[in-house]
């Protein structure tokens, strides 16, 4: 106060008590109560210096003050004092006064403002001091500016900012040392450090911040700010406490480390699943020699394999698992491949549902079909990948509940591979219908499909044993699976088409006695797209499991390589074909076949059906669609689309057959379609067709349909 | 952007539903303009439902229960 009041310690002293007293003598004010003895010197330093330390500098003489104060008069205390006239004033009164001084200085700021200010000015000039402009604080919003920018500010960055201006103007302490009762807008006990923490001070450079200073002077102001509770509620005491804690929240963190989330999985049980593995594996095929020990050993081998053995394992082609164990290296081979792929949702119930009727057919499917694999992994997709066992009881899952029902057939692989074709079926046809959410439909055609394709493989061959237990089977299976055919269809289309095939080419490969199908499966499985390589894949697998039937007994899951070898070639056409045949039932197989792979579908559209069905352009329903919708559309809705469109054209043939048959013609004419579309509500009394043809056809059309009369008597279009 | 008619493959559909129907002269040009009209009530109705579900792209669903309402509409 001394150093900053030097010139003006009088004045601003005098202005104290005057100030109170003066207005209400001239002015005639109410009386204000009686004010104490008030230092106003540090009010009237220059007021470049934003923080104003209020309440910690020591007061000025409070004589000379006074008599400085006088001088300045009313203007300069309405004119600088508002706000900082609170800021100075002692604890006593806090609110009264200052709300009644700060009324009585905004009230006559204006008029006074200019005369007070510079008779202030003139005298803190005289005093050395830097004055301060004309509206510094002339206006309310200046003068609340001021209040703000004196605010000392707490703010994280920069708590070490002003040391340097503290040393610039020594006297900002002093005045810092008087404690202010400003309560609300200013902290006393903080001020020293506020000071040094104000923001808005822009004239000065800022020192460099130091996070370590800073923290260390945090956490010497915590404990400063934690002792007021008066405080508490001010926003830099809230400020100042996020920032301490923010700093405190890392430390935290850092202490518990990394935390990761500890994922939850079922402990697996080792004793009832190696069990339940021998039981399966002593009910198959009659195949008892290699299953039990081996398998077990094989299943905790399996079990303790790494991903990366696993993965390895699984890329061998024309690996003959020996058993069940390396079956079930492969399959925990694929499991993390396809777990990793996608989750499936489904997988949890379905796992849950039927573990034993699973491990019943466990190992049997699974060495059988590796088309099973697939559905399996649809299951186990979202499994983990440490949990084979789980794995394979939930894969084997589908077939598993199909196989419940087949527990009595002595050939258990058989239908566990029909079913597992018919599954396949479903995944093609759920691929190429495209229709997502249709379940139901999976399911029918799943029956139908399965059913067609094993028939129409069978038939080739002859062999009608088989195919009626198929058919049965595929009914049994398919109530049962239309769970698996939604997580298949899943599976498959998320799954890359190729990654999938390959390694269930290659397990098919040696289960199945025919390899030339899968060679060629093999061969084309890059070129393949998902729903092409599934129908080879079916066909692949439908003969072999077809060959399977033919020998069971002998048949041991460790396969006859040189079978493969053996397999004609024909078969492929064979089995592709009649794959396709159950295609073309698809409104979207036509554009699907162009999809087919080069070598094999080559031989096959030359035999297959040339003409494709009249189809309007994809193309142009989607332009039309989309400019009617204006909105984006996703590509399964323009599926739905088509499909709406095919069956309006056949709705439409059959009315348009019948408007013209009730009016005994043989032709369709215009006035029919104009009947059709009143009755479908598009023409209307208010509407004539006109209307409709003039908005919606180009003009070519619009020329050709809507007769025109032009000059010389004529009508265009001539009737 | 909208593209010509495809008179030729409508008028090839209609005579595979119903080999024994002729169309006259300028007839599937109303063919045409009825299928426009279907599209655009189809939209329509898509959109509403996207519109419903507060859905910014149309999804089969809302195009599944569209076509439901329009189909039986289009039934004349």
């Amino acid at each position: 106060m001394a150093s900053r009041g030097g010139g003006t310690p009088a004045a601003s002293g005098a202005s104290g008590p005057a100030e109170l007293q003066l207005p209400q003598g001239p002015r005639g004010l109410s009386p204000p109560p009686p004010p104490p003895p008030r230092n106003y010197a540090d009010h009237n330093a220059p007021r470049r210096r934003r923080n104003y330390p209020p309440h910690t500098a020591p007061r000025p003489l409070p004589a000379l003050a006074r008599v400085s104060r006088e001088e300045a008069g009313g203007g300069n205390r309405w004119a600088v004092t508002g706000p900082a006239m609170a800021d100075r004033r002692p604890r006593a009164r806090p609110g009264l006064r200052r709300s009644g001084h700060n009324a009585r200085a905004v009230a006559q700021t204006g008029s006074s403002v200019e005369n007070k200010s510079k008779s202030v000015r003139s005298t803190l000039a005289k005093q050395g001091l830097g004055v301060f402009p004309d509206l510094r604080n002339g206006t309310p919003r200046l003068m609340l500016k001021r209040v703000m920018q004196n605010q000392p500010q707490v703010s994280p960055l920069a708590p070490l900012i002003s040391n340097h201006e503290d040393t610039k103007e020594a006297h900002s302490e002093v005045p810092s040392q008087r404690v202010s009762s400003m309560g609300e807008l200013q902290l006393p006990d903080v001020a020293p450090e506020d000071t040094s923490t104000t923001v808005f001070n822009m004239k000065k450079k800022r020192r460099k911040f130091s996070i370590s200073e800073f923290e260390r002077a945090a956490e010497s102001r915590l404990p400063q700010y934690q002792a007021q509770s008066a405080l508490d509620s001010t926003v830099m005491t809230r400020s100042l406490r996020m920032s301490v804690g923010s700093l405190l929240a890392p430390d935290t963190v850092e202490k518990r480390g990394l935390l990761r989330r500890p994922k939850t999985r079922r402990a697996v049980d080792m004793q009832a699943f190696e069990g339940r593995v021998e039981q399966n594996l002593l009910k198959s095929k009659g195949q008892n020699d290699l299953v039990d020990s081996q398998s077990a050993s094989g299943i905790r081998t399996s079990m303790l394999t790494s991903d990366a053995e696993m993965m390895m394992n699984s890329t061998e082609l024309f690996v003959q698992p020996l058993l069940d164990e390396e079956s079930q290296n492969k399959l925990s081979a694929l499991e993390p491949q396809l777990s990793d792929s996608k989750t499936s949702a489904q997988r949890s119930p379905i796992s849950d549902a039927d573990q034993e009727e699973a491990r019943l057919e466990g190992l049997v499917s699974s060495v059988s079909t590796n088309q099973e694999r697939t559905q399996r992994y649809s299951k186990s997709t979202g499994l983990d990948d440490e949990h084979v066992d789980r794995m394979s009881h939930v894969s084997p899952e589908t077939p598993a509940k199909q196989g419940e029902e087949k527990q009595d057939h002595s050939q258990q692989s058989n239908p566990v591979a029909k079913i597992s074709v018919a599954e396949e079926e479903v995944v093609c046809t759920a691929e190429r219908g495209a229709s997502a959410g249709h379940s139901e439909h999976l399911e029918k055609k799943l029956a139908e499909k399965a059913e067609l394709q094993i028939t129409a493989g069978h038939a080739s061959r002859g062999e009608t044993e088989v195919a009626p237990s198929a058919g049965k089977e595929v009914e049994e299976g398919s109530t049962g699976a239309h769970s698996s055919p939604r997580a298949e269809h899943e599976i498959t289309r998320g799954i890359g088409a190729e990654s999938l095939g390959r390694p269930s080419h290659a397990f098919s490969s040696f289960e199945k006695p025919e390899v030339t199908p899968v060679d060629e499966t093999d061969e084309q499985g890059d070129e393949l797209q998902d729903e092409a390589m599934m129908l080879n894949l079916d066909s692949s697998v439908g003969e072999p499991a077809e060959d399977e039937a033919e020998q069971p007994e002998s048949q041991e899951v460790s396969m006859k390589t040189p079978t493969f070898v053996r397999a004609p070639p024909h078969k492929l056409l064979l089995s592709a074909k009649p794959a396709k045949a159950s295609a073309p039932s698809f409104p979207q197989s036509s554009p699907l076949k162009l999809l087919q792979p080069k070598t094999a579908p080559k031989r096959l559209r030359t035999s297959q059906k040339k003409p494709r069905e009249p189809q309007v352009p994809r193309s142009l329903i989607k332009a039309i669609f989309r400019h009617f919708a204006k909105m984006p559309v996703t590509r399964d809705a323009f599926q739905i689309v088509e499909k709406c469109s095919e069956r309006y054209f056949k709705q439409l043939s059959d009315d348009l057959e019948a408007y013209s048959h009730h009016a005994g013609r043989k032709t369709v004419e215009a006035a029919d379609l104009e009947v059709l579309m009143r009755r479908q509500g598009l023409v209307t009394d208010k509407m004539p067709l006109r209307v409709l043809i003039e908005r919606h056809l180009p003009l070519e059309y619009r020329r050709l349909l809507i007769p025109v009369a032009v000059s010389g008597n004529k009508v265009i279009p001539s009737k | 952007m909208k593209r010509t008619a495809p008179r030729s493959t409508l008028r090839k559909i209609i005579k595979k539903h119903k080999p024994q129907l002729r169309l006259a002269a300028n007839a599937d040009l109303l063919v045409h303009l009825s299928f426009l009209l279907f599209l655009h009530r189809l939209a329509e109705e898509a959109r509403t439902n996207a519109f419903e579900n507060k859905s910014k792209i149309i999804k089969p669903e809302h195009t599944i229960s569209a076509a439901k309402v329009i189909l039986k509409k289009s039934r004349g």
